[in-house]
């Protein structure tokens, strides 16, 4: 046989592929797999959510209710404010719950129920209050939230989020810092379905107490786009789901037959002078 | 946020330097290849030629250190995950083993054929249990014989 020099024509050692096509495939593979894991155990939260018992519930909240330190010189309006939870809850809303009032210094104009009974008022939401009854349906909204366990569902969730996050990104990653801030500074988020849940309860908890649903529809309407700091928070003018829960609430006050009646000034200690800024 | 940044730029970065690296290797490969086709280096342990027409023969070696890039590295661990082939990885080993075939010819200079190749390859720079950037080493070897004409 002759020997003739010459050099392969092709390289089949090396795949044709296009790097970044492949790098496409993998990270779009990992990323539809994490998204299936994360919705598979979202269902499993809500499966097991409303089997925890109220006790396991306390002794989980038990380091998170510790994080919580209420502002000295809110102590006041903490005191009214949970007065004012207590009569609701002892008339018209029977929770198992013993809700703990805790007002933050924040100007988020918004409130959060976080799990073992307790409810985050921030400063912010008391200085665009203009009557009680429109801070009582803000509390009674979130008293609807414990009453469904909304609150666990949405941490339930948070937790699946962190614990994938983790898997894919490690321990210290973004999404699980944001996941932190976002459980003690802006409301966890609820799904359109819980949050109607929670404003219909908050309708019938009001005719109850006050006997009429004065200033009911008032806080949605009163929030004005530029205002809304969060973008997320649930009460928002700006959420575009609110003028449907505007909607949804003046149906049901015209459905029950709710008189509208007058709306009864805040307590003086709840007014908080807003900031000349 | 920063963690991503410096994430993406790392990806940007790797990609674009490994490409072009990569290129033009490949250019130079093929231009060496291309220029040394006339020195045959076969497995065979040795050629049918009497001993007293060898003038020489003595042990000719090259090898080579290629590291991988960050995109690589990314895309090698995203297969870690699913299986498969590391495409990734192969043209690493392709460039690694004919750089040093490339570099074992040069070292025999104006000899009549290299017999008795054998190519080897290790991966250098690697702690155990600590991510730090794998290289690749391949050394080839074999043995340049001069032969009378």
């Amino acid at each position: 046989m002759k020997f003739t020099a010459r050099l392969p024509g092709t390289n089949v050692n090396v795949s044709p592929t296009h790097p970044l096509k492949e790098f496409a495939v993998l990270a779009g593979g990992l990323l539809a797999a994490m998204v299936g894991i994360y919705l598979i155990m979202g269902l499993a939260v809500d499966l097991i959510v409303p089997r925890i018992s109220l006790s396991l519930e306390q002794k989980l909240a038990g380091a998170f209710s510790a994080r919580i330190t209420d502002s000295e010189k809110l102590a006041g309006a903490t005191r009214s404010l949970q007065a004012l939870v207590d009569q609701l809850q002892a008339h018209c809303a029977p929770l198992p719950y013993h809700i703990h009032v805790h007002v933050l210094q924040s100007d988020a104009v918004n409130a959060a129920a976080l799990p073992g009974g307790n409810m985050i008022v921030f400063s912010g939401l008391l200085k665009k209050m203009t009557s009680e009854n429109e801070l009582a349906f803000v509390l009674a909204h979130e008293l609807g939230h414990f009453v469904h366990r909304d609150h666990l569902r949405a941490l339930g969730r948070a937790l699946v989020l962190m614990t994938v996050s983790t898997v894919l990104l490690g321990a210290d990653n973004s999404i699980n810092r944001m996941i932190g801030k976002g459980i003690t500074l802006t409301d966890l988020s609820f799904s359109r379905h819980q949050e109607t849940r929670a404003d219909e309860f908050a309708l019938k908890t009001l005719f109850c107490r006050y006997g009429n649903v004065a200033d009911a529809t008032t806080f949605f309407r009163s929030i004005p786009k530029e205002e809304d700091p969060w973008r997320f928070g649930h009460y928002f003018a700006s959420h575009p789901d609110n003028r449907r829960r505007i909607a949804h609430l003046e149906e049901m006050i015209a459905e029950h037959g709710y008189p509208l009646g007058r709306p009864r000034p805040l307590p003086p200690i709840l007014v908080i002078p807003k900031n000349p800024s | 946020m920063v963690d991503l940044i410096i994430f993406l730029s790392l990806l940007a970065l790797g990609y674009g330097a490994g490409t072009w690296a990569e290129k033009r290797h490949y250019r130079s490969i093929a231009e060496r290849e291309q220029a040394t086709v006339t020195l045959p280096a076969v497995t065979l342990k040795s050629v049918d030629v009497p001993a007293h027409k060898i003038r020489s023969a003595h042990l000719v070696h090259g090898n080579v250190v290629i590291s991988v890039d960050y995109f690589k590295r990314l895309l090698a661990g995203l297969r870690n995950i699913f299986g498969g082939r590391v495409k990734s990885y192969e043209s690493l080993i392709d460039r690694a083993r004919r750089e040093a075939l490339l570099r074992m010819k040069a070292m025999a200079g104006d000899a009549t054929v290299i017999v008795n190749v054998r190519i080897e390859t290790a991966t250098i720079g690697r702690q155990s249990r600590r991510k730090s950037t794998a290289c690749l080493e391949a050394v080839a070897y074999g043995t340049a014989l001069t032969v009378e004409r």
